[in-house]
């Protein structure tokens, strides 16, 4: 009886310690050329690089960022773990410094980019890029559980897609299309 | 004695300014003219929603609207060729997340001059100025529906 509850104990030790080294492991999505990484870089706001126009801050979120890595040049990182938004909201607070990141490479059309899923400081810890939402909650004055839609919510979206309908051809079209 | 210090000490003023502006500035513009339509850049890359030719025009609208003003990056895919190029800024601004002036013109085809960087494989577009709009050109819900099924009124 003593010897199961030390296996069982160990058991349970060995899924928890599994299960939370696997937390922040990259998950494949399905893109395309989908190759998942680990690595490295120095986080940069890729107009600054390329221009030499530099905001504070990186930009504090108005600016797209990447990663300057020594062996595979400036890497743009379009994307992260939130539905339909990008990585600056992510990134910016680690302007300037070498990052650890976990995620996705997808390419197509001589496109490469970066889909960043986990990230943490040099020797910090782990956190999902999941920050979006808790600005875009801030930003909107509600909480961040309620931004998980935030795209259904957004006023700036829903001023175009009344101004413009859903098809971008104008409310007339729209009714044509999809009836009243 | 003293001019030859001031010799060496403008010597290395102007490698020092040589050397700042060729590390700060890696990469050389190119001017370019460019007709194309203004896209979401990751459903067309990652194909996440379905292949890159239906992810663009009407069928995609609402959705490429969603991911510009979630911060993506804005591209204009060049009608000529295939291109696809990051809009890095639009005019005198330069701010390329969520830029709203972008978000407004999303889909639609727009003729552009500006500045062309390439960049470590990537094309990356200054806008100084949009020539010509012509609003949403590409009736792609004619033959692929709306895509993704949840951008539907």
């Amino acid at each position: 009886m003593k010897n199961m509850k030390i296996i069982f104990s160990a058991l349970s030790i060995a899924v928890l310690l599994g299960f939370s080294i696997n937390a922040y492991a990259a998950k494949s999505w399905g893109v395309t050329n989908e190759v998942k990484a680990k690595f490295t870089g120095t986080v940069v706001d890729i107009a600054c690089e390329l221009t030499g126009n530099c905001p504070d801050n990186c930009g504090a979120g108005s600016r797209q960022l990447g990663l300057q890595t020594n062996d595979q040049g400036l890497i743009l990182v379009a994307k992260n773990l939130t539905l339909y938004t990008g990585a600056a909201e992510e990134l910016y607070d680690f302007c300037g410094q070498e990052i650890e990141v976990d995620g996705l490479f997808t390419e197509n059309r001589n496109v490469r980019f970066f889909q960043v899923q986990n990230m943490r400081a040099i020797g910090g810890k782990w956190a999902k890029a999941t920050r979006f939402h808790k600005a875009w909650a801030e930003k909107n004055d509600t909480k961040p559980r309620k931004a998980k839609r935030w795209y259904r919510k957004d006023e700036r979206v829903k001023t175009i897609i009344e101004r413009d309908g859903y098809l971008g051809l104008g409310l007339d079209k729209d009714t044509e299309y999809f009836g009243n | 004695m003293y001019a030859l210090t001031c010799k060496n000490a403008v010597r290395a003023g102007v490698m020092a300014l040589l050397l700042f502006f060729n590390v700060t500035f890696a990469a050389q513009a190119e001017r370019k003219t460019i007709t194309g339509e203004v896209m979401d850049t990751w459903c067309y890359v990652s194909q996440i929603m379905g292949g890159s030719d239906f992810v663009v025009g009407t069928t995609h609208h609402v959705c490429a609207v969603w991911c510009a003003a979630g911060g993506i990056p804005v591209g204009l895919l060049d009608k000529s060729d295939g291109q696809i190029y990051m809009i890095m800024s639009n005019g005198d601004d330069t701010t390329n997340v969520a830029n709203q002036a972008l978000l407004d013109i999303q889909s639609h085809e727009i003729t552009v001059e500006g500045s062309v960087y390439e960049l470590d494989g990537i094309k990356y577009l200054m806008i100084d100025k949009v020539m010509d709009d012509k609003g949403v050109t590409n009736l792609t819900h004619k033959v692929v529906g709306i895509l993704p099924a949840e951008a539907h009124p």
